[in-house]
């Protein structure tokens, strides 16, 4: 067999004509239709251009789907074909075009169209979300009715997952923040002699914000996502449609035990986060000022109220309910397509940072009166 | 045509394939010739798909080798590789459509990939694969997700067949398919092969498919190739996997020597 080749013969009578010959194939390796119809465009252009096909040992879908393109989707008289390809081109030239079909699709939005959708889109997810909470509410009130049906066993498996396994992490993350702070504020704080007051400082911004948001960012990086995935691919795979079949509550199974689990655990976590940054803070202070860790931890309790600690476990409470329920309603709403399961599972974790934040925000303006 | 006379499309040679202790083949030897339909069939873990996706180049064999159309996947270079691998289309038991993108896009994957073609051509011969496949243009605009199981499988046969290759590879075409579509879809399987004048190479459990399409058998079982031949030999060999398995396939024989079936 032959590679794809044309030559162009003169008429006696004048006009030319372009003669194909070889394997217009993609089985012939050497083909390369991009060549061949760059050096084919002056002859497709030409109006009173003829073509012998006659000469073609063999001629695919491909091959043809090139040529007819080039003759602008129509075959007349000019070309000359065996029986066998005539059929095959006018099977081609049946075909719906590219321009008949499309016309409907790939129409630009205006801007106010896409603000709408968007907006509709967040209402869709706002009533998706408040009936997740008004089923896990159901949930709760089934489960005092029937206290023996508490999934204990997933709640621990969650506490497990979603805390015991999260503390090197946390606990290093502290550390270092709460090191980088102290040596940063140690610097000013030398300047004006007021040594004293990074106990003060330290000791405020890490129990009352930075443990809480420090903690909330890396669980809804770490449990968050791994939530969100884990319920989308159960989706994917029917595991929650053979979870229903069986008489089991999809949401006494699988989000009432993250949501109660993460919640549970996330005050003691954010406790966890707070003593490690703490603890940095002091080994940065002690180098830095010579400020002794006795007189540290002595002195810690009488410049930050107790009430400020209370406040921090209430926002991890708060965080740890925001980030599961946020990650489990992006679980919930991944289709079986792997594109979706990773717009999913990252909309869920800046959602759900998002909402901490937010949710901060409101707290320390509600709560700007209490323990300063 | 010289179809006799060509070298043989795919050449097991020796071929061995431990995981750890277990030993999964032993020392196959298989030749598929060109335009011929060769079935694999054998019990569960007999090690078809394994063998399939050595054929293909997925996995490769502890010892022996694999020829496809003349040459070892492995020894080429990357340009050779792609080349070769052009040369077939494989059809997965689930499909394996790429869920992100739709029936259209799924099926252009491959032309698009070999950069030969502008999108109107891409989109004639996506249509032309469709209509191949039997399946409508509006269909092209769905996601797989959208799609029922016969429709996944034909999409995926679309998209195997896109880039006209000599040789087809199918595994387990007709699983999860009901009788009528699984029926249909071998005929249309039959149909493409006598159009594109295909060799095509696939595992199956159905007894149906089997004495539809297939010209040549390869019967795995105990680690081995235990019969290589046509249906109808197959009650020669003393085996008692074989046996077993050929008593269904006589009946279905039969059914289809009567006259005024089909």
């Amino acid at each position: 067999m032959a590679d794809a080749a044309f030559r162009i013969e003169d008429y006696p009578g004048g006009g030319r004509r372009v003669v194909l010959s070889g394997c217009w194939s993609l089985r012939e390796v050497d083909n390369n239709f991009a060549d061949l119809r760059e050096q084919l465009r002056p002859f497709f252009v030409d109006p009173f251009m003829h073509w012998d096909l006659t000469g073609v040992e063999q001629i695919d879908s491909a091959g043809a789907a090139v040529l007819l393109e080039g003759w602008g989707h129509t075959i007349d008289n000019r070309m000359e074909l065996l029986p066998g390809q005539r059929a095959q081109f006018s099977m081609l030239a049946a075909l719906p075009t590219r321009h008949s079909i499309n016309a409907g699709h790939g129409r630009v939005k205006t801007l106010l169209r896409r603000m709408w959708d968007a907006y509709l889109n967040f209402i869709f997810h706002l009533v998706d979300f408040i009936g997740l909470l008004g089923a896990l509410a159901l949930e709760v009130l089934y489960l005092l009715r029937h206290p023996h049906e508490i999934p204990w066993k997933e709640i621990s498996a969650n506490v497990y997952k979603g805390g015991v396994m999260a503390l090197p992490v946390t606990g290093l993350v502290g550390f270092m923040i709460g090191i980088a702070m102290s040596y940063l504020m140690a610097l000013q704080l030398r300047k004006f002699g007021a040594d004293i007051f990074i106990i003060n400082i330290l000791g405020l911004a890490v129990i009352r914000e930075l443990g809480p948001i420090l903690t909330a960012v890396l669980v809804a990086g770490r449990s968050g996502s791994a939530m969100t995935a884990q319920i989308g691919v159960m989706r994917v795979t029917e595991e929650i449609d053979a979870l229903a079949t069986m008489g089991i509550s999809r949401v006494l199974r699988l989000i009432l035990p993250k949501v109660v689990g993460l919640t549970l655990v996330a005050p003691l976590l954010v406790f966890w986060t707070s003593c490690w940054a703490l603890a940095g803070g002091m080994v940065a202070a002690n180098l830095q000022l010579g400020i002794g860790f006795e007189f540290f931890l002595d002195y810690l309790p009488r410049v930050v109220k107790p009430v400020n600690l209370s406040l921090s476990m209430v926002k991890a409470l708060m965080f740890g309910l925001l980030v599961t329920l946020i990650a489990c309603h992006f679980g919930l709403r991944v289709k079986p397509n792997t594109e979706s399961l990773s717009a999913s599972t990252t909309t869920s974790v800046v959602v759900a940072i998002t909402a901490v934040i937010l949710v901060d925000a409101i707290f320390a303006i509600f709560t700007r009166s209490v323990g300063l | 045509m010289s179809d006799a006379l060509q070298a043989p499309v795919c050449e097991v040679h020796k071929l061995w394939t431990e995981y750890g202790p277990t030993i999964i083949h032993r020392g196959l030897e298989l030749e598929v010739r060109h335009g011929e339909v060769m079935a694999l069939v054998g019990g569960s873990g007999s090690g078809k798909t394994t063998l399939l996706r050595h054929i293909v180049g997925l996995t490769e064999p502890t010892r022996g080798e694999v020829r496809l159309f003349g040459t070892v996947l492995a020894e080429l270079d990357r340009e050779g590789q792609r080349q070769t691998r052009n040369r077939f289309g494989m059809l997965f038991q689930q499909g394996a459509l790429f869920s992100a993108l739709n029936v259209f896009e799924n099926v252009a994957f491959p032309l698009r990939e070999l950069h030969q073609f502008d999108e109107d051509t891409i989109h004639l011969l996506v249509m032309h694969k469709l209509a191949l496949v039997e399946l409508e243009p509006k269909h092209a605009w769905l996601l797989p997700a959208q799609l029922s199981g016969g429709m996944v499988k034909r999409v995926g046969l679309a998209r195997a067949l896109a880039l006209e290759p000599e040789l087809l590879v199918l595994d387990e075409p007709t699983a999860g398919l009901d009788p009528d579509r699984s029926k249909k879809f071998v005929h249309l399987i039959k149909n493409l092969r006598q159009q594109l004048g295909l060799t095509v190479i696939f595992v199956t459990h159905d007894l149906d498919t089997l004495t539809e399409l297939t010209d040549r058998v390869a019967v795995l079982a105990d680690q081995h190739i235990v019969a290589c031949c046509t249906l109808a030999d197959l009650g020669k060999v003393e085996h008692p996997f074989v046996s077993n398995f050929f008593q269904g396939v006589r009946q279905r024989l039969d059914r289809l020597d009567q006259p005024g079936v089909n």
